[in-house]
């Protein structure tokens, strides 16, 4: 399904990514840790070119990533749906409109995003507030309107870029949850960069470590939190005993 | 980056930028024309509507209430069917508008406005505002009426009225007002008053030399039919001539005040009129005159040692802030006004002698008519004295017997005594004592008591009085040092050199084609042999705006301005509410885009050619379409100054407009297009402008 080989990214004289290699297949969810500024959000970024990697080939579906014009990275666009750390809600729109104005600027009938947009956001609990606007609710519900926008087309591909990394320890069980909902009931790929070891445990068929922009361990969760192999993966099993 | 508007954005762009321009162009003209229209109103009101009024009287305003029954009273006797309008006071003077009913617009009338309204209490002038009308301004006396014939025979013009030194033409209708003009200017361009002026101190005789002067044109045979005449005149600013005179005097007085000066100059140095010379003591002084060996100069900096002699120092050429040249000659300084200073204190030390003179003389004479007393009274007891004295000598003769040597020792020695005694007072050959009795006592105290009134005339002379007066004088002297009667000197020097005196000005009228005056100078100065004077061209007369063309070409330009000022902030206030939001857009798309190239390749920022070209574009075209005018901002400076403008938003866009780059990035992984991020996402919550604005139409969320 995704095939990232060689990625190299710097941002002036710092390497953020340094030669990443990655395999995802499709229906996989996989995992990605790393300590802070390892480079997993550039790498989930370069995938649908929110960032422009400076080397290496990514191949989405078939389709070589880094080779296409504009719109038909906007088409490729579509088929990938993207969960931010910060929500990246619209501000001015309200919930529901939040998760449908890509639909019906990508040509669909208005009737038909609405009610899509409304079973989107039942699925994700937020049934009664699709009138309300980002700032009047709570950093779960704002990640649990994210993840509803990134669900309502269907993707083939869900990047997560540490969708609870801004939320309240409170908070945060409630967006696992609905994660763990989707991970369980659909059939799409997740590719999740988190720092919630069990979470990553229990949903995760592969775990991917990284460290200062490259893959340093991969394997499945049984095997590298038990016998890590990495100074990274040896820190992620220390927080899993705690 | 420039891609990212490839999609459509560009044609959101460009609508944008037409109506920016219209609305700017509107904008700017609209306020503009909101401001011509105030002022013009206003000044319609102050002056009155066009052809409303004929002239303006000037009274002084203490006399307005007077003033204006007497208007009302002449206007009802003379001119049925005035109007009057009581206008502006300025500066204690009130202005009344008076206009004349038509039949009244008369040449007749207009040149006699004294005679129908000099006697207005307060009235203190008038100024014609006759309209429509073409104001010639200057008309040389000399072709006046000739002038005045000639346009008054031209299609459009009634009549042409003499008021002071202008002509002013009164037209038949406005509209030709453009094309008397054109034809006044051309009778103008016939004429030429060609001018001699000879320096300051040349007494000339201008009946005499101006007729050689015109000898000297004829002779020229200077192609082209002309006619020459002598037209110099006394008519021509008297004031000014009476206050140039005053300055001559003036200098002149000065001139005299200040120190002479007198170089005694080397052979080798040649000194020329103008050059500075520095001295031992560090004054400066300025040659001002060559005559052969005697070179005269004057102080321009420091003053010399106060003394009534005669200074002798030696002088450098001066190279400037304390740099000295060579040595050459010596350079005495004689200050006059030393002398007359030291003068005044010795007359006055004189006067308080004198005082002191008068008292001591009455003093002696009345001592000597005490003397004089006392030596008749002597005089009388010599007298008895010699009696007494013959007595005994006859007495010693008569009996030589009972004469002793004692006595006759006495004899001979009262004797001698009285001789020499009287010798001593008056040695008239006579006998002693009779030249002594015939001495006229009388007429001697008579002639001491005359000396005595006079000596008491004297002392009745208010002395003190004079003293006074004296010092005064002196201490009124200028105090005035010699650099600075130098620098008045120059001063006034700088001004009359560009000035003429009465009767050291010859002017010429030459009719037909103008002749070039620089090309005769040489010719007159040579003919008339004098290298000094100097030849100008001068117009017979100038066609002049009337005062309310006048106001309103002002007007018209303080709107140009005003556009323009307009224009400028419209196109800096659309740069941060508009372009900002894009440019800052484009900056977010270019930081995650691919990496900039290094070098000259990254210096060369697109960002540095979009907004210099927006910026130029929308402020040349809103100016242009404004038609604004601000002096000195020439087009290419107005295009420039959008270039920089344009390029400083750009550059600054953050800061005016920050984009929201999580908003930018989530719609991007949504997959809208650039147009629809533009319409949907950076351009809503942007600041309130004209795109903002536009954007609503498009806009769908
Ligand atoms: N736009 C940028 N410009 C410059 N440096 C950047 C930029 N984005 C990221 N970096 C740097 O690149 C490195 C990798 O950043 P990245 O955000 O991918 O790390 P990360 O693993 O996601 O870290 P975190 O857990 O903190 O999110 C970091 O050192 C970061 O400072
Ligand atoms: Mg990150």
């Amino acid at each position: 399904m995704l095939e990232i080989k060689n990625l190299h990214k710097s941002y002036g004289q710092h390497i953020a990514l340094d030669g990443v290699n990655l395999q995802v297949n499709k229906g996989e969810t996989v995992v990605i840790m790393g300590p802070s500024g390892c480079g997993k959000s550039t790498l989930i970024r370069c995938v649908n070119r929110l960032t422009e990697p400076d080397g290496g080939t990514i191949r989405l579906g078939g389709i070589d990533v880094l080779s296409l014009g504009n719109s038909e990275l906007q088409d490729l666009r579509r088929k990938v749906g993207f969960v931010f750390q910060q929500f990246n809600l619209i501000g001015r729109l309200t919930v529901l409109e939040n998760v449908v104005f890509h639909l019906v600027l990508g040509g669909m009938d208005r009737d038909e995003a609405w009610a899509r947009g409304r079973s989107v956001l039942a699925r994700v609990g937020l049934k009664a507030a699709e009138e309300r606007r980002p700032h009047e609710l709570s950093g779960g519900q704002q990640q649990r309107v994210g993840i509803a926008r990134a669900l309502v087309t269907n993707p083939e591909i869900m990047l997560w870029d540490e969708p609870t990394a801004s939320l309240d320890p409170i908070l945060v069980g409630e967006v696992l949850e609905v994660m763990e909902e989707l991970v369980k009931t659909t059939a799409t790929t997740m590719v999740i960069v988190t720092h919630e070891v069990s979470f990553a445990r229990k949903v995760a068929q592969r775990i991917v470590f990284m460290d200062q922009g490259r893959v340093v361990e991969e394997g499945v969760p049984g095997d590298v939190f038990a016998r890590p192999s990495s100074e990274v993966g040896r820190l992620y099993r220390k927080l899993l005993v705690n | 980056m420039l891609v990212f508007f490839r999609d459509g954005f560009y044609k959101d762009l460009i609508i944008l930028l037409i109506i920016t321009v219209i609305v700017g162009a509107v904008f700017s003209q609209g306020i503009a024309w909101a401001i011509d229209t105030y002022f013009g109103d206003t000044l319609d009101g102050m002056i009155g509507e066009y052809g409303e009024y004929d002239v303006i009287l000037h009274i002084r305003e203490e006399a307005k209430e007077a003033a204006m029954r007497e208007l009302d009273r002449i206007g009802q006797e003379s001119f049925p069917g005035y109007r009057i309008k009581e206008s502006l006071t300025i500066a204690g003077q009130a202005n009344f508008f008076f206009g004349f009913p038509a039949e009244h617009r008369t040449k007749e009338v207009l040149e006699a406005i004294t005679s129908y309204f000099g006697a207005v209490p307060g009235i203190s002038g008038y100024t014609l505002m006759v309209e429509p009308s073409v104001l010639i301004r200057g008309v040389h006396p000399a072709v006046r009426e000739d002038l005045r014939e000639q346009i008054e025979g031209l299609e459009g013009v009634r009549f042409a009225v003499k008021d002071g030194g202008n002509l002013v033409v009164v037209l038949s209708h406005e509209d030709r007002i453009d094309t008397v003009t054109g034809a006044v200017e051309s009778i103008l361009q016939q004429y030429q008053i060609l001018e001699l002026r000879f320096p300051m101190g040349f007494e000339v005789d201008t009946q005499e030399v101006g007729n050689q002067a015109l000898k000297v044109l004829r002779a020229q045979g200077l192609s082209g039919d002309r006619s020459y005449t002598n037209v110099t005149s006394a008519e021509y600013g008297e004031d000014l001539d009476a206050f140039l005179k005053a300055l001559v005097e003036m200098r002149d007085f000065l001139g005299s005040y200040a120190s002479q000066v007198r170089i005694s100059p080397e052979p080798s140095a040649r000194l020329g009129v103008g050059e500075l010379i520095i001295l031992e003591d560090g004054l400066i002084i300025e040659v001002t005159g060559v005559y052969g060996d005697l070179v005269e100069a004057m102080i321009v900096e420091g003053s010399p040692v106060q003394s009534t002699d005669k200074i002798v120092q030696r002088g450098y050429r001066f190279l400037g802030e304390g740099e000295r040249g060579e040595w050459i000659g010596n350079v005495e300084i004689e200050n006059e006004r030393y002398r007359l200073a030291y003068a005044v204190d010795e007359s006055l030390r004189l006067l308080e002698e004198l005082e002191e003179l008068s008292i001591q003389a009455s003093n002696a004479v009345d001592n000597a008519e005490a003397v004089l007393i006392t030596f008749q009274e002597a005089l009388m007891q010599l007298e008895v004295l010699q009696v007494q004295m013959r007595q005994l000598n006859e007495g010693i003769a008569g009996d030589g017997i009972n004469s002793s040597g004692e006595q006759f020792l006495l004899t001979i020695l009262l004797n001698g005594l009285f001789q020499t005694l009287a010798q001593g007072v008056i040695n008239t050959g006579e006998e002693p004592l009779d030249s002594l009795q015939n001495l006229d006592l009388e007429a001697m105290r008579k002639s001491l008591s005359g000396i005595s009134e006079q000596i008491g005339n004297v002392q009745e002379t208010d002395v003190a009085a004079i003293i006074e007066q004296i010092g005064f004088v002196r201490d009124t002297l200028p105090n005035l040092n010699d650099a600075e009667i130098g620098q008045s000197i120059r001063l006034i020097n700088t001004y009359l050199g560009g000035q003429v005196i009465p009767g050291e000005r010859i002017q010429l009228l030459i009719q037909g084609k103008a002749v070039d005056e620089k090309m005769l100078e040489g010719v007159f100065q040579r003919e008339l042999d004098n290298p000094y004077l100097h030849t100008y061209s001068t117009s017979v007369g100038m066609v002049t705006p009337d005062a309310r063309g006048e106001l309103f070409r002002i007007l018209k330009e303080v709107r140009s301005i005003v556009a323009g000022m307009l224009a400028i902030i419209f196109t800096i206030i659309v740069l941060v509410l508009d372009h900002a939001t894009i440019f800052s857009t484009l900056k977010y798309v270019r930081a995650s885009g691919k990496p900039v190239r290094k070098g000259l390749a990254g210096l060369l920022n697109p960002l540095i050619f979009l907004g210099g070209a927006l910026g130029s574009l929308i402020l040349t075209s809103v100016y242009y379409l404004a038609r604004s005018e601000i002096p000195f901002f020439s087009l290419p400076l107005i295009v420039l100054l959008g270039f920089g403008l344009g390029v400083l938003i750009a550059f600054m866009a953050e800061r005016f407009s920050p984009v929201n780059s999580m908003e930018l990035m989530a719609a991007q992984s949504l997959g809208l297009s650039n147009v629809q991020i533009m319409r949907e996402v950076v351009i809503p919550p942007s600041r309130p402008g004209l795109l903002n604005l536009l954007n609503r139409f498009k806009q769908q969320f």
